[in-house]
C-alpha cells in the first residue's frame, strides 16, 4: 500500500469500481436465470395446471386454474391460451417485482411468502449451526496440519478430509442417526437423554428461545444435522486451510518478520493465520451452494421442516409455481453471496482491483 | 506421439518418420504386444461385446426419441433395438473364458453335508464364486497392464523422439502413491461395471428383474431330497429384514445353498452384490455420459471465450454464472419430477434424463476449472502467430490450445465425476432418477435405511462404503494426474468446491 494519500484514493476506487462492476454483471445473471427457472417450469414436460389439479381433482377447475397463473385467459366467455411470449414476460415481472403469488399444492390458498416464512428459520437455523461446525472444525485442524506437515497427525487429518468429504451427506445423516439413536447401548451415554432431552430425528422447536433450557434444547437438536451437512465444506476448509498455511509460512514477510526476531508464536498468530484466511473467504461463502443442495437430503433424514424438504416436496406433488419462486429466492440469494464475497474479498485482499 | 495420427505413409513427406513405417521396419515387438493383446481381448471377447452393445443400444434408444422429437415423427428404430437385442444375446452366448459357465458357483449339495455339485470343481460356491471375482479382476488389471505395456513397446521402439515431457509425467505418476490408489480404485470399479453380469453370484436378470421365470435347484434338509423352486420364492426366504425378522448378512449362505458376498437386500430378498454390481454399470452410464455432455459444453466454452476474450468471454461468464446459480440438486430433483412417466425418463429405466440432466448443469464447474489453462494458452505467443498468418479460429482452437487443455479437463473431470456419482444417488435415495427394477446404489441406501442399527446393517452400509471409496478413488486419481501434469500448481484453489460438483449430494 502506498503511503500517498492520492494515490491511496485511486486504488481504493479502482477496488470498488472492482466491485461495482460485479453488482452490474449481477443483473444479467439474475435475469438470465430467472429466464432458465421459466424453461424449467413452464416449458418441461409436466403441465402446471394438470399437476395442480391432479388425477383426481376436479378437471372443470382446469381453466380456472389456469387463468389464475396466467397460462390463459378469458375472451368472450371462451379460454384461450396466452402467446408464450406474453406468459414469458408476466412470469418475469412477477418475479422482478417479487410478487411470488400463492402455493397450490402444498398448502393452497397460501403465499408463497407465509409457506417460506413458517420453513425458513429451521433451514436458516442449520444452515448457521452448520457453518460453524465446519469453520469451528475444519479451519483449526487445516491450521494445525499446515503448521505440522508430513507428521503422522498431518496424515491423519488430511486423509480424514478427503474422505469425509467423499462420503455421501444422505449416507453419513443416516449413520450419524443411527450411532446416536444407538448410543445409550454402544457407548453407554443416551444422547437423546444427554443434558436436555431431545429426539434425534425431529425439527428443533425454535420458540422461546431467550429461556436457556430451550435454547440448549433447540442447539442441541440441529447439530447431528448440521455436523452432517457441515461435513464436505469441513473436509475442503481443511484442506485450503493447510495448504494456505503451508504457502504462507515460506512467503518472505514471514521470512523478515523471523528474522528480525519476532516470536514464533506471534508470526504465526500476525503473519501466517492471517494471511492464510484470504484463500478461505470463497470457500466459506462457496459453503453455501453445498448448504442448499444437501439441506434437501439433510432435511429429509433428520425430519426438519425446512426449505429443503419443502422444495422436494413441492416438486415432488407438482407445486410448480411454489418451486419457480423458490428457485428464484436460490438464485437472488446465491448472487448475493456472490457479491458478498467480493466485497469482503476487496476489504481484507489489497491486491483485488490491481489485476487488469 | 507424434506421428501416431498419420493414417498413410504415402502422404506423408518422408515415410521414415512415419509410424506404420517404423513398425514395418522393425515389425517384431510390435507383433509380440498385439498377439498377446489378442489372445486377452478373444477370451473375454464375448463379455466385451455384449456390454459394448447393451451401450450402443441405450445410446440409440435416446437418439431416436431426441430425433423423434424434433422432426415430430416417430423413427422407427425398433427393428434396430431388436437387432442390438439379438446381437448382444449371441455375444453373450460367445463362451467366454471367466463366464460363470466355465466357472460356475451355483450348485447344491447332494445330501445332508455332503458335496456340492454343479459347482466348479465341485468346490463350495463361495470359493468357486471368489476364484472367479478374483480372476475377473485380475485380468481387468492385466489388460489395463497391456494396454500401458503397448504405449512402453511404442515408446521403446517406434517413437521418433527419445524424450518428450510426457515421459516425466508418467514418472511423476509412477512415484505418486494416492495417484495409484485411486487408479486401481477406479480400474476396481471400471472392471465391476464391465463385467457385471459375469462377475456377480447371479446374473440381474434371474435375480433382480424376473426372479419369479428361473427356478433354483436346493437340497431340502427337511425332505433330504434335492428339490427345486422359483428363485423369487426362495430370495423371500432369505431376505434381511433387520432384529427379529430373517437375515442373510455378508459372506454367508441362505437356506438354499446361494452364496451372498455381500448378503442380501430387505423383502424381496436380492442379493446385493449382484445388486450393486448391475448399480456400478449404470452409475458409470450417467457418470460418463453427464461427463461426456458437460465437458463438450466446457471445453467449446473455454475455447472460445479465451480465444476471442472481450464481449465474447463476458457473455460466456454470464452464461455460465446463470446456470451455477440454480442450485444443481434442486434442478436436478426438478427435471426428475417432471420428467416421471415422460417417454424419455423410460431410456435406461431414467437414467438417461439423470445423465442429460446433469451434464447441461454442471458444465459451468467444468469450464471455470479449466479457464484458467485456457486463458494462459491464449495469451502464448504461437497463437498470435496462428492467427497473423490466418489460420481458421476452428483449427487454431483445435491443434493449439486443445491439447494444452486435455489435461486439466481430465484432472476435473476426474473429480467431478465422483460428484455425478453422488448425485445420482442422491435422486435415487429420493426415489427419483433412476427407477427399479434398475439398480441405483443410492436405492439400497434408501431400502437399508430403516435396518442400520440392527443385525441388516450391511443393507445401507455397504454401498455407503462403495460411494465413499469410489469418490475417493477419482478424486485420488484426479489429484496424481494433476500433479503429474504440473509439480508446481498449487494443490488447492476455489475451484476444488466446484470439482466436488457444487452441492453436498
Amino acid at each position: 500500500m502506498s503511503a500517498d494519500p492520492s494515490e491511496r484514493r485511486a486504488v481504493i476506487s479502482s477496488r470498488w469500481s472492482y466491485v461495482l462492476r460485479r453488482l452490474v454483471l449481477a443483473v444479467p445473471v439474475v435475469v438470465l436465470a430467472a429466464s432458465l427457472t421459466f424453461v424449467a417450469v413452464r416449458l418441461g414436460p409436466t403441465d402446471p395446471v394438470g399437476a395442480i389439479i391432479g388425477p383426481t381433482g376436479d378437471p372443470g377447475r382446469y381453466h380456472e386454474v389456469a387463468v389464475q397463473l396466467g397460462i390463459e385467459r378469458r375472451v368472450d366467455g371462451r379460454y384461450v391460451a396466452v402467446p408464450l411470449w406474453e406468459q414469458y414476460v408476466e412470469f418475469m415481472t412477477d418475479l422482478f417485482t417479487l410478487q411470488l403469488g400463492q402455493s397450490w399444492v402444498i398448502s393452497p390458498e397460501t403465499s408463497v411468502y407465509a409457506v417460506i416464512a413458517s420453513r425458513a428459520p429451521q433451514t436458516l437455523w442449520l444452515a448457521f449451526w452448520s457453518a460453524l461446525v465446519a469453520v469451528g472444525i475444519g479451519v483449526p485442524l487445516g491450521f494445525y496440519a499446515g503448521l505440522h506437515p508430513n507428521t503422522p497427525a498431518d496424515y491423519v487429518a488430511s486423509v480424514g478430509g478427503i474422505v469425509w468429504r467423499a462420503m455421501p451427506n444422505f449416507w453419513l445423516a443416516i449413520v450419524v442417526v443411527t450411532l446416536l439413536s444407538q448410543s445409550g447401548r454402544l457407548v453407554g451415554i443416551d444422547w437423546a437423554a444427554l443434558l436436555v432431552p431431545t429426539d434425534v430425528v425431529t425439527s428443533p422447536s425454535l420458540t422461546h428461545l431467550h429461556r436457556p433450557e430451550r435454547l440448549a434444547a433447540a442447539i442441541k437438536g440441529i447439530l447431528p444435522a448440521a455436523l452432517v451437512l457441515g461435513s464436505a465444506s469441513m473436509g475442503n476448509e481443511m484442506r485450503i486451510a493447510r495448504t494456505a498455511v503451508l504457502e504462507t509460512r515460506t512467503e518472505r514477510y514471514v521470512e523478515a518478520a523471523r528474522a528480525k526476531g519476532v516470536p514464533r508464536e506471534l508470526v504465526v498468530w500476525k503473519h501466517v493465520f492471517r494471511n492464510a484466511l484470504v484463500p478461505l473467504v470463497p470457500v466459506v461463502t462457496g459453503e453455501f451452494f453445498l448448504l442448499v443442495g444437501g439441506a434437501v437430503l439433510v432435511e429429509t433424514v433428520f425430519a426438519i421442516n425446512g426449505i429443503g424438504r419443502l422444495f422436494f416436496e413441492a416438486a415432488v406433488q407438482g407445486d410448480l409455481p411454489l418451486v419457480g419462486s423458490l428457485l428464484f429466492l436460490f438464485a437472488l440469494l446465491t448472487i448475493g453471496v456472490n457479491i458478498l464475497q467480493d466485497v469482503l474479498y476487496t476489504l481484507i485482499d489489497p491486491r483485488v482491483g490491481y489485476e487488469r | 506421439m507424434t506421428g501416431a495420427h498419420d493414417p498413410d505413409p504415402d502422404l506423408d513427406p518422408n515415410p521414415d518418420t512415419s509410424l506404420t513405417a517404423r513398425v514395418r521396419r522393425d515389425p517384431g515387438p510390435a507383433a509380440r504386444w498385439g498377439a498377446v493383446m489378442a489372445v486377452l481381448v478373444a477370451v473375454e471377447a464375448g463379455a466385451l461385446a455384449a456390454a459394448l452393445l447393451s451401450v450402443v443400444a441405450s445410446v440409440v434408444a435416446a437418439l431416436a426419441w431426441l430425433v423423434g422429437g424434433a422432426t415430430g415423427a416417430g423413427v422407427p428404430v425398433e427393428g434396430v433395438l431388436a437387432a442390438l437385442d439379438g446381437a448382444r444375446a449371441a455375444a453373450e452366448a460367445v463362451p467366454t473364458l471367466l463366464s460363470r459357465e466355465t466357472i460356475p458357483n451355483q450348485g447344491h449339495r447332494t445330501a445332508a453335508g455332503g458335496p456340492w455339485t454343479g459347482t466348479f470343481l465341485g468346490l463350495e460356491p463361495a470359493h468357486a464364486w471368489a476364484l472367479r471375482a478374483a480372476l475377473i479382476y485380475a485380468y481387468a488389471f492385466l489388460i489395463g497392464y497391456w494396454l500401458f505395456r503397448g504405449y512402453l513397446v511404442f515408446r521403446r521402439h517406434y517413437r521418433a523422439a527419445e524424450w518428450t515431457p510426457r515421459d516425466d509425467r508418467l514418472d511423476r505418476f509412477r512415484d505418486h502413491g494416492w495417484g495409484r490408489f485411486g487408479l486401481v480404485v477406479v480400474v476396481l470399479f471400471l472392471a465391476t461395471a464391465a463385467f457385471a453380469p459375469a462377475l456377480a453370484p447371479t446374473t440381474p436378470e434371474r435375480n433382480l428383474v424376473a426372479p419369479c421365470q428361473h427356478q433354483v435347484t436346493y437340497y431340502d434338509e427337511a425332505a433330504g431330497s434335492v428339490a427345486s423352486t422359483p428363485v423369487c420364492t426362495a430370495n423371500l426366504e432369505s431376505a434381511s429384514n433387520g432384529a427379529g425378522g430373517p437375515n442373510v448378512g455378508p459372506l454367508s449362505y441362505d437356506d438354499y445353498g446361494r452364496f451372498h458376498p455381500f448378503g442380501t437386500l430387505p423383502t424381496p430378498g436380492k442379493d446385493l452384490f449382484t445388486f450393486l454390481a448391475a448399480g456400478a454399470r449404470v452409475s458409470l452410464f450417467v457418470g460418463l455420459l453427464a461427463m461426456g455432455i458437460a465437458g463438450t459444453l466446457a471445453v467449446a466454452f473455454a475455447l472460445v471465450s479465451a480465444y476471442y476474450r472481450g464481449p465474447v468471454d463476458l457473455a460466456a461468464v454470464v452464461a455460465g454464472d446463470s446456470v451455477m446459480t440454480l442450485p444443481s440438486l434442486l434442478v436436478l430433483i426438478l427435471v426428475a419430477a417432471t420428467f416421471e412417466g415422460h417417454p424419455l425418463a423410460e431410456v435406461y429405466s431414467g437414467a438417461l434424463v439423470v445423465a442429460l440432466a446433469l451434464g447441461v448443469t454442471r458444465w459451468p464447474f467444468l469450464w471455470r476449472a479449466i479457464r484458467g489453462p485456457s486463458l494462459g494458452v491464449a495469451g502464448r505467443t504461437w497463437i498470435d502467430a496462428a492467427r497473423s498468418f490466418g489460420q481458421h479460429p476452428a483449427t487454431t482452437m483445435r491443434r493449439h490450445m486443445l491439447p494444452a487443455i486435455a489435461g486439466y479437463l481430465l484432472v476435473y473431470g476426474s473429480m467431478m465425476l465422483g460428484g455425478v456419482l453422488v448425485a445420482t444417488a442422491a435422486l435415487s435415495f429420493l426415489n427419483l432418477g433412476v427407477q427399479p427394477p434398475t439398480p441405483e446404489w443410492g436405492r439400497a441406501i434408501s431400502l437399508g435405511e430403516p435396518y442400520v442399527a440392527t443385525q441388516s446393517w450391511h443393507v445401507a452400509t455397504i454401498p455407503g462404503v462403495l460411494i465413499t471409496l469410489v469418490v475417493t478413488g477419482f478424486n485420488a486419481l484426479g489429484d496424481g494426474v494433476r500433479d503429474a501434469l504440473d509439480p508446481h500448481t498449487a494443490a488447492e484453489s476455489g475451484v476444488a468446491v466446484a470439482a466436488t460438483g457444487g452441492d453436498g449430494g
